[in-house]
């Protein structure tokens, strides 16, 4: 290696750093400064909605339901994504709040965990209006901040459970089924397989041959599947995955063993897996309505930041609860397959219809 | 380490980097843990003695041999190459979009394959182009790639998966030829044309030299800096295939068809006995590698190990078997220190 160019590097990486600066930060608008909390027009409301990445049928939806709230309020929200990286959410992040945030509305999906607390850190000092979803901490307690006004969560042993149920039923209450689980380390993982153990105690009959991950992921899962089938063989009635990929995945493998008699479920209702269930391949997938939590999440916040809500009246169970989740069978699938948003959910006295308590 | 320019072109042949004399324990070894490992799962478990399980090991071998087959040619060089991810995302998509399917009305069959394994070519192209011309390390130039070929490919996912309807694609993975799946026999047939290229062409065996002594073949004569695209060129085409596999297997064209090949190919290889300095190892080597990791995650599960310990177990395994391999070689192994 020579390094005899080694300023003109330098001077290109500066460039380079200056124009991704600049492009990043071209999203701050001007607004009129020093709003009290709760009095900004409606106009001069932002509406800014983060997901991992738009590739993934699920938060494409999500952030569909964040423009049909926008524009039902006549306004634009902003698609942010950052590819499941946790220094680029931050980053995003950091970009916003550098900006003009008297009226910041934002609706975040955390990468994991540990991404929460400085996103709420972050809106706390800057005074932006900010609703998560999915993941925090357990011991971050929402009702110690004033701009974080709510963080809306699913209660994952409840859809295990729910599959887990569909999935018995679909055997005829007994029979030998394996667990496709997700990323071990993860609470949806976790909880999801301890609603299936659940659902198996109350189903004595059906009988757990084996449980398996493959990461939520539906090209390992359809290994895992191949190798399950030879392993069980005609014993295997049914196959529970923690998310749609996976039971997507597991379909294929049961199409190329000439399988036909395996029952399948999974969590999430991506496009794919509603179809399966209407041509009848898979039995029975859980909906949390991606949508409505792309709507939901700005309509709290816009509520609150135009005075229409105030922090201080919504309940204590209302800052970090659990949405309500359907599932979804070959009886009402129909209802899924084109989903729409409705205006009335995101009206200010009926944006926490859905819960279905306070996460304990 | 451009080569003296004008030098006579006339090719010097280096030397053949290993005299070929019976079976030496370097080489004995990767298929000796192979046997080991197979006989032991064989013993413990009732379930993967059975030819529905071969078959199962082999089918699901047959992406990542593709893989292994592009990545051992880089890693021959003593170069690395982690751009299969965003090359396989890319083709994945491109076939899924180019073939019949449910997002256009596009329907060209075989033709779309060879445009997606071409896509793929490109992209190898640019890392091998970065490489020579820019002097960025393959290390970065093929992570950059592998991010553009992700960029490419979530540009024409748009958000709605493209799930294929193309009878050809779909009974690749489903219609089976004396007991193997089609995809397996295309996977079998990348190999020996790997190995064949390996051997026979020029292409393989300066791939091979540039990683033992480039300086030498620099001084005599040889333009190493084609040889370089070209082997990227080349390994792209393999990521290209195999994500056309991925999306046959998959029934739909998936972002993520080529998420952690990078890394399990780059294991496979290495386990195989090919090493991250050059210069070592080769097609056949890698293979046997492709088939020790496969039947290792499939042996996990046939013997019943908790998914729990599974990751940590075939880690284990890996970096002892990795360690047997190698060991006559350890100090020019040694990539760092």
């Amino acid at each position: 290696m020579k390094f005899t160019s080694r300023p003109t590097a330098v001077v290109l990486g500066l460039t380079l750093a200056a124009a991704a600066l600049a492009g990043c930060s071209e999203e701050a608008s001007g607004g009129g400064g020093g709003a009290e909390a709760g009095a900004c027009a409606p106009e001069d409301v932002t509406l800014v909605g983060q997901v991992r990445n738009e590739s993934n049928p699920y938060e494409a939806a999500w952030l569909d339901g964040g423009d049909a709230f926008a524009e039902q309020v006549g306004l634009t929200q902003d698609r942010l994504t950052y590819d499941g990286d946790s220094t680029r959410q931050q980053e995003q992040i950091s970009q916003l709040l550098a900006g003009d945030t008297d009226c910041l509305v934002m609706n975040i999906l955390p990468n994991g965990d540990s991404d929460t607390p400085p996103i709420v850190e972050g809106a706390e000092e800057a005074g932006a209006y900010l609703v998560t979803q999915w993941n925090k901490p357990a011991d971050l307690a929402v009702t110690d901040y004033d701009q974080w006004l709510s963080h809306i969560t699913y209660n994952g042993v409840e859809s295990g459970k729910q599959i887990g149920d569909a999935l018995a039923e679909a055997i005829g209450g007994s029979g030998g089924i394996v667990a496709l689980q997700g990323i071990l380390d993860t609470g949806a993982a976790k909880d999801r397989f301890a609603g299936l153990e659940e659902s198996l105690a109350e189903n004595p009959d059906v009988e757990l041959l084996d449980d398996q991950t493959a990461n939520f992921s539906r090209a390992e899962a359809l290994e895992v599947t191949k190798t399950l089938l030879t392993k069980h063989g005609d014993d295997l009635k049914g196959i529970w995955a923690a998310n749609d990929d996976m039971a997507l995945g597991a379909l294929e493998a049961l199409e190329q063993a000439g399988r036909d008699d395996v029952a399948v479920v999974g969590i999430d209702a991506v496009p794919d897996a509603l179809t399966a269930i209407e041509d009848g391949a898979m039995t029975a997938t859980v909906s949390s309505d991606g949508p409505w939590q792309g709507g939901i999440g700005l309509a709290i916040g816009y509520c609150v930041a135009t005075g229409e809500l105030s922090v201080e009246d919504i309940a204590d169970e209302d800052r970090a609860w659990f949405a309500e989740q359907f599932l979804i069978t070959s009886d009402n699938v129909g209802d899924f397959t084109s989903p729409e948003v409705d205006a009335a959910d995101f009206e200010c006295d009926n944006v926490f219809s859905r819960s279905q308590g306070a996460i304990s | 380490m451009t080569s003296p320019a004008g030098a006579d072109t006339e090719v010097v042949l280096p030397p053949r980097p290993q005299p070929r004399r019976g079976v030496s324990l370097r080489d004995a070894g990767p298929p000796i843990a192979l046997v080991v490992i197979i006989g032991l799962f064989s013993v413990l478990s009732s379930d993967f003695r059975t030819i529905g399980n071969a078959q199962n090991i082999m089918d699901a071998a047959a992406v990542l041999a593709v893989v292994t087959c592009g990545i051992t040619f880089v890693l021959m060089m003593g170069s690395i190459d982690l751009s299969a991810p965003g090359v396989m995302g890319a083709s994945a998509i491109a076939v899924a979009l180019l073939v019949a399917n449910n997002r256009n009305d596009n329907a060209y069959g075989l033709v779309g394959v060879l445009l997606a394994v071409l896509l793929g070519s490109a992209l190898g192209l640019l890392s091998g182009l970065a490489l020579v011309s820019l002097k960025v390390p393959s290390f970065m130039t093929t992570l950059g790639v592998s991010a553009v070929g992700l960029g490419v490919a979530t540009l024409m996912f748009s958000g709605v998966q493209p799930n294929i309807t193309d009878d050809m694609l779909d009974n690749w993975a489903v219609d089976r030829f004396l007991g193997l799946a089609q995809l397996t026999w295309i996977a079998l047939g990348c190999v020996l044309l790997g190995w064949l290229v390996q051997r026979y062409s020029r292409l393989g065996r300066y791939a091979f030299a540039i990683g033992g002594a480039e300086e030498v073949l620099a001084l005599s004569g040889v333009r190493v800096a084609p040889y370089k695209v070209a082997v990227f060129t080349l390994a792209g085409s393999f990521y290209g295939l195999a994500g056309v596999m991925v999306t046959s297997q998959l029934g739909a064209g998936l972002v993520q068809a080529g998420r952690g090949y990078d890394f399990a190919a780059i294991t496979a290889a290495v386990v195989g006995g090919t090493l991250l300095t050059g210069g070592r190892g080769g097609i056949l080597h890698s293979a046997v590698g492709v088939l020790l990791v496969t039947v290792l995650t499939n042996g996990l599960v046939q013997v019943g190990v908790s998914p729990y310990w599974q990751g940590g177990v075939q880690g284990l395994i890996v970096v002892v078997a990795v360690a047997a391999a190698v060991f006559p070689q350890r100090r020019r192994n040694q990539v760092t220190k």
